[in-house]
């Protein structure tokens, strides 16, 4: 399946590699606006596999939040498959659980009914939930706040709480849309050492779309690369760092050759973002 | 030598202390003014009587049994008329919020029809409900419906979107969906448009039984003034608004923020 080209369509489920979980098959998104179609998501192919960590990087306007949507069973693609262990998606799947970019916790509810809630919702017992949910309060470092409300937290906390929260449901995937851009960078980098360590200690199979390289090169055992609009696989980066990883590893000289490395892929498609954004500025005044 | 200087927190009492003090002056000014003139004889007899002559019409109105009847009559009728209206409010904002389309059709005749003075439907209320409870049980259930179908309709607009992301994400029916997202998240818009709803089913209902009845509230004024018994009616006055600014507080309460249960 790494070939899509000699690959007939429709493509065999069994021609999945077998440590597969999730595999963005051809997706292609289209909007449709009052005088153009605008292709946001252009034939988008690349598996996610067990246990593995990765990073969809691309510049502002690629179309990654669109990607996340599609994966997520959010939006419907114009065309393509999303398949989670051979089965394709209609709508949002069980076995995906998403993290927001934006501000998510529910406000009227406390730490710990805000992790809860994905229980609650399948209908766990009261005991049970809240048991599990003291435990993955716990495991993002929250212990002692499970009675506070969202607004007494820092931003950092409340992300953390919208992690826990998806991590409660015990998605086999998780997807991650830029849970850390309204952050400032040093609480990201640590709160990145804390996702990465929970990944490993549960061998969460994760997926994270980002644009912030280092992030990117931190946290990932693979890093997929997309072009500006129309977004398109670009590259798929094989980052050959060893775990356990922290923050630290920024420092070393194999980091600055893979940041490096990415950013010459990235450079042009930015800066052609860039220059396209101001030119629809300039039309548009 | 270096100049040691104690900081001292500006303590903030006496500021709250001044706001206070401020308020008490209004009210001692409005009482000094209101004994002025009832003293002066400036005005027709008893239009404005000595606060002496209003507290103890007030003591006198408290322990007659006769007044606590009507109390519980127009309280009943306002509760029914909340009820209703609230209701019939939520749901019709519930479904103009959520739904773009019907909300840009409907919205319109709602906007328009806030600000009429209901009493105008008073005599259709009275032929379709009856001279007893039933037509100003209409007329407050009728104004409590449009406050709190606009507040209701204009929060389901701003539910934050992350949070219906969130509970699509994780596979809510449409019943989890409206308890478990969009009713508590628009908690706060929907008890403020029932504390209008419910200023303005005091207002539908009084007016209602100045206008014809035999009993409650605005019986008992309009029965007052009749008599010209200035002092029993501003007795009644004063019974209304220390309900309406207790039960206002008191739903003013519900909608401040949710903090850490100590």
């Amino acid at each position: 399946m790494s070939d899509p080209t000699v690959v007939p369509w429709p493509r065999p489920v069994s021609a999945a590699r077998p440590e597969s979980v999730l595999t963005v098959d051809d997706i292609l998104v289209r909007f449709q606006t009052r005088d153009a179609s605008v292709t946001a998501v252009d034939r988008m192919t690349f598996d996610v596999r067990h246990g593995e960590f990765i990073s969809v990087i691309g510049p502002s306007g690629c179309g990654k939040s669109t990607l996340f949507n599609v994966i997520g069973g959010l939006i419907t693609p114009t065309s393509g498959l999303v398949t989670v262990a051979g089965e394709p998606i209609r709508g949002p799947h069980p076995a995906i659980g998403m993290v927001f970019q934006e501000e998510s916790t529910f406000p009227w509810r406390t730490v710990l009914d805000n992790v809860a809630f994905p229980l609650e919702v399948r209908g766990v017992s009261r005991r049970v939930r809240l048991e599990k949910a003291r435990d993955v309060v716990a495991m993002v470092g929250l212990t002692g706040f499970e009675g506070h409300y969202p607004s007494e937290l820092s931003g950092g906390m409340r992300q953390r709480v919208s992690i826990a929260r998806t991590l409660a449901s015990e998605p086999k995937i998780l997807l991650m849309d830029e849970p850390f851009a309204a952050l400032d960078e040093q609480t990201r980098l640590l709160l990145g050492d804390k996702v990465l360590q929970i990944q490993q200690t549960l061998k969460q199979t994760t997926l994270l779309i980002t644009h912030s390289i280092t992030e990117a090169v931190q946290l990932s055992d693979r890093v997929v690369v997309m072009s500006y609009r129309p977004g398109r696989l670009k590259r798929i980066v094989d980052i050959d760092l060893p775990h356990p990883r922290t923050s630290e590893i920024m420092t070393s000289d194999a980091f600055g050759h893979y940041v490096a490395e990415i950013w010459g892929d990235l450079r042009d498609e930015a800066s052609r973002g860039m220059a396209e954004a101001e030119a629809s500025r300039g039309a548009r005044t | 030598m270096a100049e040691t200087r104690t900081i001292v927190a500006l303590p903030i009492t006496p500021r709250l202390g001044a706001v206070m003090r401020l308020r008490l002056f209004l009210i001692l000014g409005v009482l000094i003014m209101w004994e002025a003139t009832a003293a002066s004889g400036l005005l027709f007899r008893d239009v404005v009587p000595s606060s002496v002559t209003v507290v103890r019409a007030l003591v006198r109105l408290l322990i007659d049994p006769d007044f606590w009847g009507n109390f519980g009559v127009t309280a009943g009728e306002v509760l029914a008329a909340l009820a209703i209206g609230a209701t019939a409010g939520l749901a019709a904002g519930l479904l103009l919020g959520a739904s773009r389309f019907l909300g840009r059709a409907y919205e319109p005749y709602l906007n328009s029809l806030a600000p009429t003075p209901k009493i105008i439907f008073f005599p259709v209320m009275i032929m379709a409900f009856g001279v007893y409870a039933g037509s100003k049980v209409a007329m407050g259930a009728l104004s409590a419906f449009f406050p709190v179908a606009l507040s209701t309709a204009g929060g389901m607009r701003e539910v934050d979107a992350a949070l219906v992301k969130v509970g699509r994400s994780f596979r809510l029916s449409t019943w989890q969906m409206v308890t478990k997202i969009y009713l508590p998240a628009i908690r706060v818009p929907v008890l403020n448009g029932m504390r209008l709803g419910f200023g303005v089913a005091v207002i539908g209902v009084l007016l209602a039984e100045t206008k014809l009845s035999n009993q409650g509230l605005g019986y008992l004024v309009m029965q007052a003034y009749a008599r010209f018994d200035m002092p029993q009616m501003y007795a009644i006055l004063l019974v209304v608004f220390a309900v309406a600014v207790a039960l206002n507080a008191g739903l003013g309460r519900l909608t401040e923020p949710r903090h850490r249960r100590t």
